[in-house]
Order: structure tokens, then C-alpha cells, then sequence
């Protein structure tokens, strides 16, 4: 049975072009004895005879192969025989096996034959393979091997692997027949013939090139010259010893051969190769790293990622497909150290920079940042060690494939460097949103790029360096490049909600990742605090540059449809993470999540989430605007909204009775019970259980609570708007049952909650008619005697209890005479005596997280890079020349302006002159322009110069009015700033301002603001312009002197007693502290005309945040150093420190 | 007392493997929902392929279960039954 064509004719006789193949079938006959096969395989020269012995030989042997037994059979008998007979000599010193075949293949190849130089090969091969069926015979399969090895033998196999291109029948069985020679009795002879591979190996690369031509399937049956090339290659790694693989993978052609077409290769050869590859060069321990790395070059990754899409490849149910088996090699390969590509990064740091530096102490107080030279420099190109991953990285397509995102993923993940390198080098592919597979695919893509964990240590060390790695590198990890505003902008603003919403999940993990970030930064640890803390706000400004503004994400929020629950969870969690890791950027929010709230509140409380999963991702967002609540003091908690009938307040207690079983429910359990204490609805002392009993008693009672629900608002809306009332009622039920009142304010005996029912019993009626009292008949004595169970006074409770029993329908008078029931127990809710309260830092505001590791005390070093604000003052004289060739909208816009009403501070006359002459002619040229605020920027200037002209001669003008003309310079170009009224109001008062006085003091302190929730935002300005203002002895002066409302200081002062401002206003006023503590007598005079140290005392320990109340204290001790201690000490009479 | 008393099965805890699967199956049942119609609209997209583009669609539906913390998805996945309705 022939598998083969044969050739007919002499083809070394032909021309070597186009040559004509006659195709001769060699005849054949069947084999009956071993002396009939010796006589057939005799050497003749003639070559029909030849072929006729070699094809019946051949077929004798296919025969003997696929008969049962093999080698042991019957009918090879006559083989054994014939071999035994063809034997050599033992003494023989090189023997040579089966030697008319030898002599028959060297004729041939001495006569050009390719059909004989064929046929040896094939019937070798066939003669191998049985030979290695039985110990018996391998011996002589050794001997045939070695025979091969012979320098005769070596030549035509050399000779038969360079033939011509066209005859891969020539070549392919030589392929096979090394193949078998390698791999025979366990690689027995795989180093003799590694050491001959200068003819074994001979032409391998090129015959890798071999391909399969045509565009049908390759047979597997007449496999092409690179199928058995690759074969044998792989089967040459599996016997070679490590060194050899090395030598192997050393030379470049072969290697570059073994994948180039790989692309057309048939997969069961792609599934060997790959099995292959990683078994016995990848996986293998003892193969050198550089040997793989040889291999698995930048071409060889490319071309093994082509495999993602074989034409060829047909996923089946019974094993991996190409596209699985390739992926699984390159995560292997791409993310396993080992394999010789990944290399060790250090993270966010680049290549070529030492992030331990020693950076002298005075250069970085001096320059901060700027100190470190490389901080700026990878804005355009961030150098790699893993080039070859960067190189191939490129080449995928993750937005087509999940698997090619994996794979990126999976390699940013052990090699963190290369998120920027790749986005840096990929700028053409744009996030620009459009619905379609290829957006969506990238959307995904990037999402899973934004959720990689930070290195650990920034650097994937074993601790943090010495300095900061560059922004941009860290902020490319945390908001890729594609990923800016403008294209983050249109996505919140796109048509379709789908597009909203895979822009809304990626905000949310790039702000959860950038607060990871800031916590490293802000690690007590660093040596270079200042560094670090000055590195936290760059890469915050620089996110908040790079991301859409609150504004953008809020109206995004607004339109999403009120059933669109996942959407409208993230946005809400979105809006959440920018209030509690964003706060400057919320300070112009305007948010109305008084709105928001009710329509979640209506939503969930009126049961119209039927599926329970629905309710609880209801609750989720709910979560998310109960902690934007928090942060907004504006948040009105028992006022009915339109077409609202029970307030927030009443509502999330509702949803908190009603919420099904296993629901988590502690967030809002948290927000009720802050509500209750700081509004006075019950006590606010340790171990009360807040409005448990109350939440208990309803549950209780089951369906009644449905009932009662207005007539409760409309007792909680009392309770908090008249609380005084409440108190004095509770005084006055005290001294009637002659118990002792002790602090009533703060501990109240019972929940002024119940007073204010008890008063609005008689009312009751009108909120829903008797069937309300009849469910309060039900529920109130569970709610007092769980009361009293909870620690409240019994007797007041029945004292209270037996008022109420008038107004509740007891036609028998049982409930008269049962009082307030003993003994009862929470069922519903966990809730034990010895419970604390809920601390303060439990409440929704405690976004801030308590650091425990944080230190209870501050270096003076630390708190000055929290509290120190350079001089936003500073003047530069060229700012005289600069303005000269710049238009009104630049010298508004981008400070040039500024810069000039800066000099008017100057301590030299002739600048202040100068610069004075120069904002005339500025206010002049604006007013000429077609600038669109020009008439208010020409008024301020215009005033500014006019409060200037008289006192440019007598010294520098008040920090205090540049300062404030400069941030109002800002407002007057925005109409939409909330200040915007309030400045023009104040400009067009008169046409010179006192120099006495702090403008826009008293009308931000204490008026109203104009737009509604501006209030904070308002404050956040005047600090930052009173900050700036405060730079000289003459500028304190203006804080501490006596005014009508009291001393500037004063009024701040009690503006940070304030419960609802937030940290970083908070921390805004500490830092004018500190600004005027480092004024000569400036410590002093905040000490005995405003008794700060006392203040400083009383916020620390009124701080739940160890950290902030560590700063306190830094403050305390910086204020005690700074001031005459002597006269101090007088002062407090030795109080003080 | 009112509250319901009646006998309840005693259940395995699940796994967080299965808590994991059917939080992934409510979300993207969930998504698929919202997001009906765009998700037709990229059916019909030039550059949807239907051997590829589904598999991508849907990896990139539920990546956003992973913004979820596994008490989160428990809690929504083990909740029993709704709330029963009461006043508007």
C-alpha cells in the first residue's frame, strides 16, 4: 500500500526548472521469505531493480506495522531472519547495518536518483518503528541509528535535507527518519546526533519554510516539509539535554523559522508545538533563562498572538481550542518570570531613576517637588525594562477579544510599568464614546486596567522609597490616557445610558483607586512627609484636571431613568467617592440630594422593587445618597417634599420596619440614630439604644405600623423643631414623680420622642381616624416598656404611659390597668444593655477614616506640610513687562492680571508705581475688548487702582486687598459663581475700597448665601483669600482688630465650631492659624486676645480622628513655641502650656 | 408576634462561589435589561461580529460585579423574600 507518490525518471537529468516529473509507479512483489528479501535488497546498480526490492520491502513492512503483534508476529519472522543475516561482524569496529541499503542510498545519491534517496529514508523509518516494538531488536534499531551517524550516511542525509525546495518527498521522510533516529530507545543517540548537527540540522530553518500550499486542509497524511520539520524539531527538544536546547534556540533562524508561518500550520501540529514548546523549553527548570529568552522574542509573541484567530480553528466540546491553548502559553510566558520575557519592574518608578536619592533637606524645603528632578519628565515616554512585552504589546486587540485583554491585563498586573509605556505608545486608538462592539470591548478593557491593584510600595518592593514616583506615571495607572476629560466628558453626556454607565463604573474605580493611592502617600512612615504630602495634592489636582467635574457627573446622575437601578447605583456611589475622596472638587457642587433622596425613599418604601435583589440594590444607592447627605449640612431630614407625605427622616425608618429578611440595613440604622441624637429625639448618652425600642415596637406589632406612619412624621417634625418644649416637658413629669432630673439636656430620662407622641396623642385622630389609635394602642406600650428596658425611667415612663392612655381607645380599661409592660426583650433587633452608643464616628459623616496606625502625635516638620501655604503673594517683578503683547481674554485668564495686582504689594515704590500705572492701562485695554466680562473686570481694577492712588507712596497696600482683588478677579469672570452677586454688590458700593477693612467678610459670614447650597463653597473661597492676605504684622493687626461683629479671628474661630463643615475646611482655617503663628507676635496675640490654645484643646479632644486631633495638638505646640512664653506664662498665670 | 412564625427550612449556607454566580447572572440579567436597546443597536454595529463581539459584550457587562464587596452580593443575593406591600 503505497502512502507516496514516487517520481519516475532521473531528475538530476533534468533541468532544474520547471522540471517535468514523470510519475513511475516502482513495482513490487511480495515478500514469502528472508532469502527472497535478501536477494531483493541486494545492491544492483540498476535503479528499476532497486526500487523494485526497496517498495516491496516497504510494503512488507507497512504490512508488518499494521498486522497484530508487530515485530513478534509471523509474518516478521522473516525480517528477524533477514536482519539477523544482514548483521555485521561484532568485532567490526564501526559496523554498518543493513549495508546493500547503505550502498543502494549512496549510488543514488553518487547518480542523482531522488526517487531511491527517497525511498531509503521511508523504508528506514518503517524499519525503526518496528524495530522499537521489542527489546529484542532495539538493539539492532541502536545499531541502525549509529550506522546513520557514520560519516557516508551523514552526507546523504545532509545532502537529502538541502535538496531543492520542490522536493519535499525527498526531504520530508529524511525529516522523519531524524526523527526517529532521536528519539529511538529514549534519545538514546540524541547527543551523537546533536553533535552532528551541522549535517543533521542541516537546512532546518529552510525546511521549516516548507509549507503547505493551497487553500484546502493539509493532509494529515502527507504531511508538508515544515510539519515534519517542526516535529522533529519538537521531538529533538524532548530528548536533547539543556545545554543542547540552548545551542539550539541560539540560532536565530531557527527559531524565527519555527513560528513565521504559523498562521498556516494545520492545528493538530499547532497543538504539538505549542504542548511542545512549553514542556520541554518553557516550563523546563534547567533550560537557561537566556536560552528562552532567545525564543521568545518580540516576533515569536506577535506570532504566536496570530493564533488568537487560526483560520483553521474549530472550538470543540472535547479539548481546547488554538485560540485557548495559544492564550495559555503567552499568560504563562508573559506573566511568569522564569520564561525568560518578564522582567522585574519597580513599579510606578521607571527605568534609569533611583527613587532613594539623597536629596538635601534645604533643596526640597526650598523647591518641594521641583527639588526631584525626574518628577516631570515622563509626561511623553516612560522608559521599560520589559521592552520585548512592551514591543509586543501593541500588537493585540483587546477591545476585539476578551482573551487579548486578559492577557494585557494579567501582564500589567506583574509588570505595573507598562500602563503608561502602553498608553503613551497607543495614543491613536481614542475612548471617543460610540455605540459599537469595538467601544464597548475598550470600555472593558480600560475598566480592567483602572481596577489593577497599586504595586505594593509603589514600587513592588519590600518598602516604600525615599521619594515619590512621577505624577504622571502614577495618574496614567489610575486614569489611563485615553481616558481624559473631554472623551470622559461626552461619554457622561452621551445619548445612550449604556454608554453612561461603563463611564460611571470606571470613575468609580479610578477614584476607589486614587484614595488607595493618596492613603500610601499619606503614610506616617515616609521620612519626606512634605514630599509626599505635597505629591498627594498634585496627583489629586492632576485627576481632577484629567476627570470630568462634579458638575458633569451630576447632570449625568439626573437622567438616568428611575429604573435603572444598576445605573443608578453606581452614579450615586460615584457622587459618593468624589464627596468623601474629593471634597475641593464638590465645593461647587449643587447637588440637591434632598431631591434625589426622596425619589429613592418613595421608591423603596413604597414597595415598588418587587424582587428582593431589587430592594437590596435600591438600598445600595440609598447608601450612597445618605452618605452625599451627610456631607451636605443643607439636607433637610423631617421637611415633606412636594408631593411627598412622609419626610426622609420617616421614610428610611419605614424602609428600616419593612425591609425584607437578611437586607444589611446598618448604614441606615446608622444615619437614623446620628438624626435622633443630634436632633434630641432621644438621649444622647452611652448605652442608649437610640431609636431601637421604637424600630422594635413596630416590628412588633406587624401590620399596624402601616398605620401609624403620618401621624409618627408628624410627631418626629415636633420633636426636632420644638425639642426645648420637650425638655421641659420631661423637667416637668421629673419633679411631679419626684425623680431626680440630673443633666437633663444631655441625658434626658426618657426619649423626648415620647413626649412629643404623648402631646400629639390627642391629635392623632386627624392623621387617619381611629384605626391610627387603635394601632398606637398597640404599638406605644411596646415602645415604652422596651424604653424602659433600654435603660429609661419606669416611673416617668408611667407616669407618661397613663396620660396617654386617655387619648388611646381602652374601652375596658385594660391598658389602664397593664401600665407599661415589664420585662420585655428585643426579638427583631441584637441590642444589649452594655452596648455603647453609637459614637459619633459611627455616624454617616465618618467617611473619615480612623487610621489607627496613625501617630497621636505630629513633627513640626509633618504639620508644616499640612499647614503651610506658600505665598500665593509672591511677586515677580517681570510680570511688568509680560502683559504688554497679551490679549484681554489672556490677561484675564491666565493670571497675567493677577500678577500685576500682586505688585501693588511690593516693598519697592517704584514697582508699586509701576505696577499701578500698568493695571490702568489693563483695565483700559479690557474695557476696550469684546472680553465678555469686561465692564465688571474693568470695575474692579478700576476701584482697585483708585484704592492704590493715594497710598502708593506710604508702603506696600494691605496683603488683605490684594489678596482679595486677585481671588475676586476670578469671580467677576464667571457668572455662574456662587460670589458672583455678592462681589458686584460690594463693586458697585463705591469707587474705593477702606483699607481698613476685609472686604466681603461680614456679607460671607453672615448673610445668606445667593445660591442656594453655596454656603460652604463661599467659605471656602474667603479662607483662601484670607489665608493670602495674612502676610505682615499690619495685615494681623486687620484680623484681631476690634469690629462691630467682633476680630476677623474671632468670628473664624467660632465658624470651625461648626458640626457640619468638613475636614478640609476645617483644615483651612488651621492653616490661617498657622500662617499668623508664623507672624512675629502673631502666636502671642492668638494666645491672650483669643485664648487659641484653649480652642485647640477643646477641638482635640472634641476630634474622633486621631489624626486630625494630632494636628491639633502639632498646632498647640507650634503656636507655644512661636509666642513670648514669658509674657504668655504671666498671662495665664502659669496655665499655659 | 406579628412577626411571621412560620417554619422555615433549614438551608445550606451557600458558598461564596455560588453567591458569586448567581450575583453575576442578577447582574447581568439586570443589565441586560436597562440596557435593551443600545444592546441592539450594537447587534446591528458595523463592526459586530457574532463569534467575537458576544463574548466581549458580555465580559464587559458583568466586569462591574467586581465593584461589588462579597457582603454586598451576599446580602442581595440572600435576602428573602420582598417587602410586603403596605400605604402609598
Amino acid at each position: 500500500m503505497g502512502k507516496r507518490f514516487s517520481y519516475g525518471g532521473d531528475a538530476a537529468a533534468a533541468p532544474r526548472k520547471r522540471a517535468k516529473v514523470v510519475h513511475e509507479a516502482p513495482t513490487s512483489e511480495e515478500v514469502h521469505a528472508s532469502r527472497q528479501l535478501r536477494q531483493l535488497l541486494i545492491f544492483d546498480q540498476d535503479p528499476v531493480r532497486s526500487r523494485h526490492g526497496l517498495q516491496s520491502l516497504k510494503l512488507f513492512l507497512d504490512e508488518i506495522l499494521s498486522a497484530d503483534g508487530g515485530i513478534k508476529s509471523e509474518r516478521a519472522r522473516i525480517l528477524r531472519d533477514y536482519l539477523d543475516a544482514e548483521k555485521p561482524a561484532e568485532d567490526d569496529e564501526s559496523p554498518v547495518y543493513l549495508p546493500d541499503i547503505m550502498q543502494t542510498w549512496s549510488h543514488a545519491g553518487q547518480t542523482n536518483n531522488d526517487n531511491i534517496m527517497s525511498a531509503v529514508p521511508v523504508v528506514l523509518v518503517l524499519l525503526l518503528r518496528l524495530l522499537s516494538q521489542s527489546l529484542e531488536t532495539v538493539p539492532y534499531g541502536l545499531g541502525i541509528c549509529r550506522t546513520l551517524l557514520q560519516k557516508r550516511q551523514q552526507e546523504l542525509i545532509s545532502r537529502n535535507l538541502a535538496a531543492d525546495k520542490g522536493k519535499s518527498f525527498v526531504i520530508s521522510p529524511t525529516l522523519r527518519l531524524l526523527r526517529e533516529a532521536v528519539s529511538f530507545d529514549g534519545g538514546a543517540i540524541a547527543r551523537p546526533l546533536f553533535r552532528a548537527r551541522a549535517t543533521m540540522l542541516k537546512s532546518l530553518a529552510r525546511n521549516m519554510g516548507i509549507v503547505h500550499m493551497g487553500e484546502d486542509k493539509e493532509d494529515t497524511k502527507r504531511p508538508s516539509a515544515r510539519t515534519n520539520a517542526i516535529q522533529f524539531f519538537l521531538t529533538a527538544i524532548k530528548y536533547l539535554h539543556p545545554e543542547a536546547k540552548k545551542e539550539l534556540l541560539s540560532q536565530r533562524d531557527i527559531v524565527s523559522a519555527l513560528t513565521r508561518d504559523i498562521k498556516q500550520d494545520p492545528p493538530y501540529l499547532l497543538k504539538e508545538l505549542l504542548a511542545g514548546l512549553r514542556s520541554h523549553i518553557i516550563m523546563d527548570d534547567k533550560v537557561p533563562r537566556e536560552a528562552k529568552s532567545n525564543l521568545l522574542n518580540t516576533s515569536t509573541l506577535v506570532r504566536l498572538s496570530a493564533l488568537y484567530q487560526h483560520r483553521l480553528d474549530s472550538p470543540t466540546e472535547d479539548g481546547p481550542s488554538i485560540a485557548d491553548l495559544a492564550h495559555e502559553l503567552l499568560l504563562t510566558v508573559c506573566t511568569n518570570p522564569t520564561c525568560g520575557v518578564l522582567r522585574q519592574d519597580a513599579g510606578f518608578y521607571p527605568r534609569e531613576i533611583d527613587p532613594n536619592t539623597t536629596i538635601p533637606t534645604a533643596e526640597l524645603d526650598d523647591l518641594g517637588l521641583e527639588a526631584v528632578v525626574w518628577m516631570n519628565k515622563f509626561k511623553t515616554e516612560v522608559h521599560v525594562r520589559n521592552f520585548t512585552l512592551s514591543n509586543f504589546l501593541p500588537n493585540l486587540r483587546p477591545w476585539s477579544s476578551v482573551k487579548q485583554s486578559e492577557l494585557i491585563t494579567s501582564i500589567f498586573k506583574v509588570a505595573p510599568e507598562l500602563v503608561a509605556n502602553y498608553f503613551l505608545n497607543n495614543k491613536s486608538f481614542t475612548f471617543e464614546p460610540k455605540l459599537s462592539a469595538t467601544w464597548i470591548g475598550y470600555a472593558a478593557f480600560l475598566f480592567n486596567t483602572v481596577i489593577l491593584p497599586i504595586p505594593e510600595n509603589l514600587c513592588r518592593g519590600p518598602s516604600v522609597p525615599e521619594l515619590p514616583p512621577p505624577t504622571s506615571i502614577v495618574l496614567d495607572n489610575i486614569l489611563p490616557l485615553p481616558l481624559n476629560q473631554k472623551a470622559l466628558i461626552r461619554c457622561l453626556e452621551h445619548k445612550s445610558n449604556m454608554v453612561k454607565f461603563f463611564a460611571t463604573r470606571i470613575l468609580v474605580v479610578a477614584i476607589e483607586k486614587l484614595d488607595a493611592a493618596i492613603k500610601i502617600y499619606q503614610d506616617p512612615s515616609h521620612t519626606n512627609k512634605s514630599i509626599w504630602n505635597e505629591a498627594a495634592r498634585r496627583l489629586v489636582d492632576e485627576f481632577c484636571q484629567r476627570a470630568p467635574s462634579i458638575r458633569n457627573m451630576i447632570n449625568a446622575c439626573q437622567k438616568i431613568p428611575t429604573q435603572d437601578l444598576l445605573h443608578r447605583e453606581a452614579a450615586s456611589r460615584l457622587l459618593r467617592l468624589c464627596y468623601e475622596v474629593l471634597p475641593q472638587a464638590t465645593l461647587s457642587a449643587k447637588l440637591d440630594v434632598s431631591a434625589h433622596l426622596d425619589a429613592v425613599l418613595g421608591r423603596i418604601s413604597n414597595q415598588e422593587l418587587e424582587d428582593p435583589r431589587d430592594f437590596a440594590l435600591g438600598l445600595k444607592e440609598l447608601e450612597s445618597l445618605l452618605a452625599i447627605a451627610g456631607y451636605s449640612p443643607g439636607m433637610r431630614w423631617f421637611g415633606t417634599s412636594k408631593g411627598m407625605t412622609l419626610s426622609p427622616f420617616t421614610q428610611l425608618l419605614k424602609i428600616c420596619v419593612e425591609a425584607p429578611k437578611g437586607v444589611s440595613l446598618k448604614m441606615i440604622q446608622q444615619v437614623l440614630n446620628f438624626v435622633v441624637v443630634e436632633q434630641q429625639l432621644v438621649p444622647g448618652h452611652a448605652g442608649h439604644p437610640g431609636l431601637l425600642p421604637l424600630v422594635e415596637a413596630l416590628q412588633y406589632s406587624g401590620k399596624c405600623a402601616s398605620q401609624v406612619w403620618p401621624f409618627l412624621d408628624n410627631c418626629f417634625t415636633h420633636c426636632a423643631s420644638k425639642s426645648v418644649k420637650y425638655v421641659e416637658m420631661l423637667q416637668e413629669i421629673a419633679q411631679e414623680t419626684a425623680e431626680p432630673a440630673g443633666q437633663k439636656i444631655s441625658e434626658p430620662l426618657v426619649s423626648p420622642i415620647i413626649l412629643a407622641i404623648q402631646d400629639q396623642l390627642p391629635h392623632a385622630s386627624k392623621n387617619g381616624g381611629e384605626e391610627v389609635l387603635k394601632a398606637l394602642g398597640r404599638i406605644l406600650p411596646s415602645f415604652l416598656g422596651l424604653s424602659v428596658t433600654a435603660g429609661e425611667s419606669r416611673p416617668i415612663l408611667n407616669s407618661i404611659f397613663s396620660k396617654m392612655v386617655s387619648d388611646l381607645p381602652d374601652p375596658k380599661g385594660k391598658l389602664a390597668k397593664a401600665g407599661v409592660p415589664k420585662g420585655l426583650e428585643f426579638q427583631h433587633n441584637t441590642w444589649t444593655s452594655s452596648g455603647s452608643k453609637l459614637s459619633r464616628s459611627e455616624k454617616i459623616a465618618a467617611n473619615i477614616e480612623d487610621v489607627a496606625t496613625f501617630e497621636a502625635t505630629i513633627d513640626q516638620e509633618t504639620l508644616e506640610g499640612m499647614l503651610n501655604i506658600p505665598d500665593g503673594l509672591e511677586a515677580e517683578n517681570s510680570a511688568l513687562m509680560k502683559w504688554a503683547n497679551k490679549t484681554a481674554d489672556e490677561l484675564v485668564d491666565e493670571g497675567y492680571a493677577t500678577s500685576l495686582i500682586v505688585l501693588l504689594a511690593s516693598e519697592h515704590a517704584s514697582i508699586r508705581k509701576e505696577a499701578l500705572v500698568s493695571i490702568l492701562k489693563v483695565a483700559d485695554k479690557i474695557k476696550q475688548s469684546d472680553y465678555e466680562e469686561k465692564e465688571q473686570v474693568w470695575l474692579l481694577l478700576s476701584e482697585l487702582a483708585e484704592t492704590a492712588k493715594d497710598n502708593v507712596n506710604n508702603g506696600p497696600l494691605p496683603s488683605t486687598i490684594v489678596a482679595f482683588a486677585s481671588h475676586a478677579l476670578h469671580i467677576v469672570r464667571d457668572p455662574l459663581h456662587g460670589l458672583y452677586p455678592k462681589v458686584n454688590i460690594f463693586l458697585t458700593r463705591g469707587p474705593y475700597w477702606s483699607l481698613d477693612k476685609l472686604p466681603l467678610v461680614d456679607e460671607i459670614l453672615t448673610e445668606e448665601p445667593n445660591v442656594g447650597d453655596a454656603f460652604y463653597t463661599q467659605i471656602s473661597w474667603l479662607l483662601t483669600y484670607l489665608i493670602d492676605g495674612l502676610r505682615t504684622t499690619h495685615d494681623l493687626e486687620l484680623y484681631h482688630k476690634r469690629r462691630a461683629k467682633g476680630p476677623v479671628f474671632e468670628r473664624i474661630l467660632a465658624l470651625a465650631a461648626n458640626p457640619y463643615m468638613r475636614l478640609p475646611l476645617r483644615t483651612q482655617v488651621l492653616r490661617l492659624l498657622y500662617r499668623a503663628s508664623g507672624i512675629e507676635g502673631g502666636s502671642t496675640t492668638l494666645t491672650t486676645r483669643f485664648s487659641v490654645m484653649n480652642w485647640l484643646e477643646e477641638r482635640q479632644f472634641a476630634c474622633t480622628d486621631s489624626s486630625e486631633a494630632a494636628v491639633y495638638d502639632g498646632l498647640r505646640k507650634r503656636i507655644w513655641e512661636a509666642c513670648d512664653q514669658q509674657k504668655v506664662s504671666e498671662w495665664s498665670k502659669n496655665g499655659l502650656p | 408576634m406579628a412577626s411571621s412564625s412560620e417554619p422555615q427550612q433549614q438551608q445550606q449556607p451557600k458558598t461564596q462561589k455560588q453567591i458569586d454566580a448567581e450575583f453575576t447572572s442578577y447582574y447581568l440579567q439586570r443589565a441586560t435589561q436597562e440596557f435593551g436597546e443600545a444592546l441592539d443597536a450594537v447587534r446591528s454595529a458595523d463592526d459586530f461580529k457574532p463569534d467575537s463581539s458576544i463574548a466581549v459584550l458580555i465580559s464587559a457587562l458583568q466586569q462591574g460585579t467586581e465593584m461589588f464587596s462579597e457582603e454586598d452580593k451576599r446580602a442581595m443575593i440572600c435576602s428573602e423574600g420582598s417587602a410586603k406591600s403596605s400605604t402609598k
